[in-house]
């Protein structure tokens, strides 16, 4: 192969390790042909043209944001909601609407007492996403069963109990950093997207994109790349664990409404699924736990949820009271 | 397991469940939306025409047949129910109206990616290549790179056998490779 010469463009094309370098497919392709065209200065253009033929043409699909889907599904539900004239939704209606008026009237009382400086937080229940804009212009979205706050004159030092998914603004003309505070360790930030999680006595952190570090309670600090993903015990004063994740959706999935499995064993699917919902799991035989399973369940609807588990893995699964109890089919 | 999911999903939605409703929205709407402005070429039209159809779709929830992958039926109904409104809009202009002829998808330049390192996809114009192909050639494209639906359910929506998805599929890609001389078209 080194021995080879390309000296027109089928020369590269009909080399296959050549394909491989332009899809970058494999490792040792990839090293062979990085180190070829630095030493070959003058094929670069030669390079190039057989790179395009081979990488083709792609569509960047250009589809609305997130945003405007929300607002447009605002408009549908009003519209949904005012063609129901059964007293029993009317109910309903009043129920939240006096809920959210009397947290409404707490956050006042709030904001009269301590003003300036108040403290803000924002907590979610079982089976609850919410989606947050800090006042730099960041995006947090918070999980369910989890909380954030932070002072109003300082909203880029966060406190987090729980899990949330963090798209940090980078202030370029000031370079101001972004924190995030926990129980175990603090994250360090300029601008980026990560994900952490304190759940289970212990923070996880996964880095999506940009660079971050982590200040552990023990003093050690730690540089995340993209697709690390870390899990910290100030507890056990102990790294659980250090490893990089190929398919981000595997950590960050739940922002979008739904739980992404992987060849992940039923037991520790249902561990996610007990976070997400506040279930207790139990299980009625031991086979079943050690039960494969791939695909996705939605993370704000129980019952759809349980159906999707029960079809794809042959269980049956009962709801009562606060448990969810698994048997074997 | 997605399809399980589109399942369930479906079901309950059946059963009136607004929750799993929202979910349907979320995950359909960006798409029905990018094919509804190919169809019409107009935003307005498409987003009161979205509204309109899913609440169509919610208030006749208890009336709808089961499914087990729901892509292929949002899709054609909603091309229809869309194709209805233009055509109540464009009554007085225009008699012959068939479906058939009218669904004619345009690519902008901006929609296409390609190896940013050298000049030669900036001669050719790709997305004028694109353009000229047949209409029914362009819709399965469109379908199966930009929605990124099945050939299965290209078959569905676009009314024609699975074969004949492949062969339309086949054709156009040929005949574009031959134009811009590549190995690989649409990732």
């Amino acid at each position: 192969m080194i021995k080879k010469k390309y000296n027109n463009i089928n020369d590269f094309l009909e080399d296959a390790s050549f394909k491989n370098w332009a899809l970058q497919e494999n490792g040792t392709d990839i090293n062979f042909w990085e180190f070829w065209v630095a030493k070959n200065p003058e094929k670069k253009e030669l390079v190039n043209k057989a790179k395009d033929l081979v990488l083709g043409i792609s569509f960047d699909k250009q589809f609305i944001s997130k945003d405007k889907v929300a607002f447009e599904w605002s408009k549908l539900e009003a519209k949904i909601q005012t063609k129901k004239t059964k007293p029993k939704r009317k109910l309903r209606f009043l129920k939240q609407f006096s809920v959210a008026a009397s947290i409404l009237l707490l956050v006042s009382i709030g904001f009269y007492f301590t003003n300036n400086n108040s403290k803000i937080t924002h907590k979610t229940n079982y089976g609850e996403i919410l989606n947050i804009k800090l006042q730099d212009g960041s995006d947090v979205t918070l999980n369910s069963n989890s909380s954030l706050s932070y002072y109003k004159n300082e909203s880029r030092k966060i406190w987090l109990s729980g899990e949330a998914f963090f798209e940090v603004d980078k202030k370029t003309v000031t370079n101001a950093k972004f924190w995030v505070v926990t129980d175990d360790l603090s994250v360090e930030v300029y601008g980026t997207s990560f994900n952490v999680n304190t759940k289970k006595k212990k923070t996880d952190v996964f880095l999506e994109e940009g660079n971050i570090w982590l200040k552990l309670k023990n003093g050690t600090d730690k540089k995340m790349i993209p697709g690390n993903y870390i899990s910290y015990s100030s507890d056990k004063n102990e790294i659980l664990e250090d490893i990089n994740v190929f398919n981000a959706n595997l950590k960050t999935s739940w922002k979008n409404g739904s739980l992404l499995f992987e060849n992940l064993s039923l037991e520790k699917a249902m561990e996610k699924i007990e976070e997400s919902y506040g279930y207790s799991i139990i299980f009625e035989d031991e086979i079943s736990k050690n039960t494969l399973i791939t695909g996705a369940v939605p993370i704000t609807n129980i019952n759809i949820c349980i159906k999707a588990i029960e079809k794809s893995v042959d269980v049956i699964i009962n709801k009562k009271d606060n448990n969810l109890i698994i048997s074997k089919k | 397991m997605d399809k399980l999911t589109d399942k369930y999903i479906w079901k309950s939605l059946k059963e009136g469940d607004l929750n799993a409703f929202s979910v349907l929205f979320e995950s359909y709407y960006p798409k029905l939306h990018s094919y509804g402005l190919k169809i019409s070429k107009n935003k307005a039209v498409t987003e009161d025409s979205l509204q309109d159809f899913f609440l169509y779709v919610y208030e006749h929830r208890e009336n709808l047949s089961d499914l087990d992958t729901i892509a292929p039926y949002l899709f054609t109904s909603y091309k229809r129910f869309l194709l209805k409104v233009m055509k109540k809009n464009e009554k007085l202009k225009q008699t012959d109206f068939s479906i058939e002829n009218f669904v004619d998808i345009q690519f902008t330049a901006e929609e296409l990616m390609t190896n940013q390192e050298t000049q030669r996809f900036k001669d050719k114009n790709i997305s004028k290549l694109l353009n000229k192909l047949p209409k029914r050639q362009k819709e399965a494209i469109y379908l199966k790179y930009y929605s990124g639906l099945k050939a299965t359910e290209i078959s569905e929506i676009m009314n024609i056998n699975y074969q004949s998805v492949v062969n339309t599929l086949h054709k156009a890609i040929k005949s574009l490779k031959e134009e811009i001389s590549i190995i690989k078209l649409f990732n």
